[in-house]
C-alpha cells in the first residue's frame, strides 16, 4: 500500500512533466515507473531539467539541493517520483 | 504600431496598441529565455486590452528583443532605467502608466513613475539566479557549482570577468551578482496586484487555473488565459483610476 500523499506527488510530477516538456495529458498519463526520462525524451534538455526541478520545488514546497541533482533521479518516471515523494512526504 | 523611445543609453523599439489617450499599460517581459516564450502571449494581452479601450506598450529593453545592445552588456539597472524612460514618454503626455510584469519582468519596473503595478507569477532575483545556476550545473554534467561559480578566478584581477554563457545566452557577471538582491517593487500606498497560477502556493490577490507557458521550450500562447488576464487588468485599472 502506498503512503498517504504519494499518489498526489505522482500526479504533481506528471503535471510538471506535462507543463514543462509540453507533452500531452494522454502521453503523460501513460508514464509508468520504468518509463525512461533523461536521455530518452528529447524535450528534456538542460533548460527543461532546471524547469522540472524548480517547478517540483514550487508545487511541492520542497528544496532540492545542488548535490542531489544527478542522472539517477531523472533516469525514469519512477525514480523522479520516488525522489520527490521522499522529499515531500517526510 | 511600432514606435520607439529614447533612454540614457540610446533608442529602443516599442510596440504600441490601443487609443492615444487615457491610461497606458507598459509591459515588461521576463529576463532571458522566458522573454521569447511569453512575447506572443503578452502581445495578445495588450491587443485584448486595446479592444477594451486601454492603451498598451511593449518596449524592447536593452539586451532584449530587437535591441542593438548585446545581452552580456545589459544590466538590471539599464533595463529598469530604460523601462522608466518608456513610461516617461506617456507621463509627459499626462497619461497614467500601469506597469505589468511577467515573472522576472516584475524586477524591471522599480524606476518607473507608475500609478500601479500588476505582476503575473512574479519571480524574484534569487529564485532566478538559483534556476540559472541549476541550468549551468546540468549543462556542465551535474557537478554542484558553489556560490561564486560564474567568476573566472584564473584571470588577473584587472582583466575583468568575462560573461558567462547560460543556455546559449551570454550574461554579465555583474548582472548575476545583482540578481541575488533584487525583488519586485512593492511599496505601501502604491497599488500592486499579484496574480499567480493555481499550482503556485505563494500568496496572490488571485489564482488562475492555467499552465505556465514560460516553461515551454516552444514559444506558445494561451488566448483563453490572455482574455481572462486582460479582463483582470482592465477591471483593476478602472478601480485604480476611480
Amino acid at each position: 500500500m502506498q503512503p498517504d500523499g504519494s499518489l498526489q506527488v505522482e500526479d504533481t510530477v506528471r503535471g510538471v512533466l506535462r507543463d514543462v516538456l509540453g507533452l500531452s495529458a494522454e502521453r503523460v498519463a501513460d508514464f509508468r515507473a520504468d518509463t525512461p526520462l533523461f536521455g530518452a525524451l528529447p524535450e528534456l534538455d538542460s533548460l527543461a531539467v532546471a524547469g522540472v526541478l524548480t517547478e517540483l520545488e514550487d508545487r511541492l514546497g520542497i528544496l532540492i539541493e545542488d548535490d542531489e541533482v544527478d542522472g539517477e533521479m531523472l533516469e525514469s518516471f519512477g525514480a523522479l517520483t520516488r525522489f520527490a515523494a521522499a522529499k515531500a512526504l517526510r | 504600431m511600432i514606435d520607439h523611445y529614447d533612454w540614457a543609453g540610446g533608442r529602443e523599439a516599442m510596440l504600441r496598441f490601443g487609443p492615444a489617450t487615457g491610461p497606458v499599460v507598459v509591459a515588461a517581459l521576463p529576463l532571458f529565455e522566458e522573454a521569447n516564450r511569453t512575447r506572443a502571449f503578452v502581445v495578445t494581452i495588450l491587443r485584448l486590452l486595446a479592444a477594451r479601450g486601454i492603451a498598451g506598450a511593449l518596449p524592447d529593453l536593452p539586451g532584449q528583443g530587437e535591441s542593438l545592445m548585446p545581452t552580456h552588456k545589459t544590466s538590471i539597472l539599464k533595463m529598469q532605467d530604460a523601462f522608466g524612460f518608456a513610461c516617461d514618454k506617456f507621463d509627459r503626455e499626462g497619461r497614467n502608466c500601469y506597469a505589468i510584469g511577467l515573472r522576472s519582468g516584475a524586477l524591471l519596473d522599480a524606476l518607473a513613475l507608475a500609478a500601479g503595478r500588476w505582476h503575473l507569477a512574479p519571480q524574484d532575483g534569487p529564485q532566478l539566479f538559483r534556476e540559472l545556476t541549476r541550468i549551468k550545473q546540468v549543462e556542465l554534467g551535474g557537478r554542484p557549482l558553489g556560490d561564486s561559480w560564474y567568476f573566472d578566478n584564473t584571470l588577473p584581477e584587472e582583466a575583468g570577468d568575462p560573461p558567462v554563457e547560460i543556455a546559449g545566452t551570454p550574461i554579465s557577471t555583474d548582472l548575476l551578482t545583482d540578481l541575488q538582491v533584487k525583488t519586485p517593487f512593492d511599496e505601501p500606498g502604491i497599488p500592486r496586484r499579484v496574480v499567480r497560477l493555481d499550482t503556485d502556493p505563494n500568496p496572490a490577490d488571485r489564482k488562475v487555473d492555467a499552465a505556465p507557458l514560460w516553461r515551454r521550450a516552444e514559444p506558445g500562447n494561451d488566448p483563453a488565459l490572455a482574455a481572462l488576464l486582460a479582463d483582470d487588468i482592465a477591471t483593476w485599472i478602472r478601480t485604480c483610476e476611480s
